[in-house]
């Protein structure tokens, strides 16, 4: 028991360890803001088939969470943040997102087929 | 407004769940109040790592980059789905010998890393939602002030907050009406389906990490049916593991977990021997 409950704080401590740069570079990029009228900029970025990088910038004045399931993402942002995800999609179609802090306002990834 | 209450009601009462469910079962047992202590220092190390994990969505904390981030979500999932596991079954062997076991004398160390256990499931439960829950209050109250309704806000935030502490005294009272013994079966299944779904969006993360293959991606497009938007299917998909679009490895992960649930909770409800069961290898499990 003592050696499984001490493994598990070092997985807990690794996580923290692993905080390496990711390596983004060289990925096409796309920009995602929050608006402060709270829209999103586009609703509907359309971007070709792929692993791919989206800049988010929450220029509001409240939190917001950017979540998509079908995406398998989740990112707390909070007031004036900017971060990014990284996505790798392979199949061409619709993949809805929304804020979950604000549930009404909601966008679509739109991924084309790869060129 | 309305929201801003939903929206805590929404964040916290996860982590109620387990807690509440925790306490109901610690008090219930003379030998249980033991552990209470353990419990609200859990309590205590989550609101204190969350307040950690919010400086950083805040942007205002740097200490973890943004694979570290969701690494420490997906491992911060995975652990909880263990804890819960080894908790439920643990309560299960409770309830028949341990008893006994205590008064023997024998295994208070074997309770002290149960006691442990606890506190850092606890730990886990409220930091996870609660610096969501803190980031978004800080927003909300932030704007809040500029526009000079934020006593309207801060009251609309602690009503979310009292209406989860109400659902979970809601359930309560359903313990009280139905068996002690029917509520002990309900909770355990909540908390072994809030374990699945834990582990799907542990999968969730590693998926997007590079480091768990998806197969086959997606095996089925369910989004006509219930899709993960909101109503049923976000609650599903919170608290069961339900996703519209899931890949093949993320449904073989969920048929192993509760297979490995069914098999280590019949071991365990199996009355004594089981040491003799163990260095058998146990095809069962």
């Amino acid at each position: 028991m003592k050696t499984r409950l001490a493994a598990l704080l070092g997985a807990l401590a690794l996580g923290l360890a692993a905080a390496a740069p990711a390596r983004a570079d060289e990925m096409p990029t796309y920009t995602l803001t929050f608006k402060a009228d709270g829209t999103f900029e586009p609703a509907r970025l359309v971007v070709p088939a792929g692993r791919f990088k989206i800049v988010l910038i929450n220029e509001s004045s409240e939190a917001v969470e950017f979540e998509s399931l079908p995406l398998r993402k989740e990112k707390v942002l909070g007031p004036g943040v900017k971060s990014f995800v990284v996505l790798k999609l392979s199949r061409p179609g619709e993949y809805p997102f929304f804020d979950d802090f604000h549930p009404e306002v909601k966008g679509t990834l739109v991924v084309t087929p790869a060129p | 407004m309305e929201q801003v209450g939903f929206i805590v009601w929404r964040e916290s009462v996860e982590a109620l769940l387990v807690v509440g469910i925790l306490y109901s079962w610690l008090r219930s047992d003379p030998e249980g109040r033991r552990g209470l202590p353990w419990l609200w220092g859990g309590v205590a190390c989550g609101l204190g790592l969350a307040a950690l994990l919010a400086l950083l969505l805040l942007g205002m904390a740097s200490w973890l980059s943004d694979t570290g981030q969701e690494w420490f979500q997906a491992i911060m999932a995975l652990a909880a789905c263990v804890l819960v596991v080894q908790m439920v079954a643990w309560m299960r062997a409770h309830g028949r010998g341990l008893k006994r076991e205590l008064q023997a004398g024998a295994s208070s160390m074997i309770h002290r890393d149960h006691w442990w256990g606890l506190l850092v499931l606890v730990m886990i439960a409220v930091a996870r939602e609660g610096s969501e829950t803190v980031v978004f209050l800080y927003g909300v109250i932030l704007s809040s002030q500029e526009e000079g309704h934020f006593t309207a806000m801060l009251l609309a935030g602690l009503a979310g907050f009292g209406a989860a502490l109400l659902t979970f005294w809601v359930l309560q009272l359903g313990g009280r009406l139905i068996t002690w013994r029917r509520f002990f079966k309900l909770t355990e299944a909540l908390l072994l389906l809030l374990a699945g779904a834990l582990l799907v969006s542990a999968t969730d993360r590693l998926i997007s990490l590079d480091v768990l293959p998806t197969l086959l991606d997606p095996v089925w497009d369910t989004s006509w049916l219930l899709d993960t938007e909101g109503g049923l299917g976000k609650v599903l998909a919170d608290f069961a593991g339900y996703r519209a679009y899931p890949a093949l490895s993320q449904v073989l992960i969920w048929l192993a977990y509760w297979a490995a649930v069914i098999g280590v909770l019949r071991r365990v409800s199996r009355p004594a021997q089981p040491a003799a069961r163990a260095s058998m290898g146990d095809s069962a499990a």
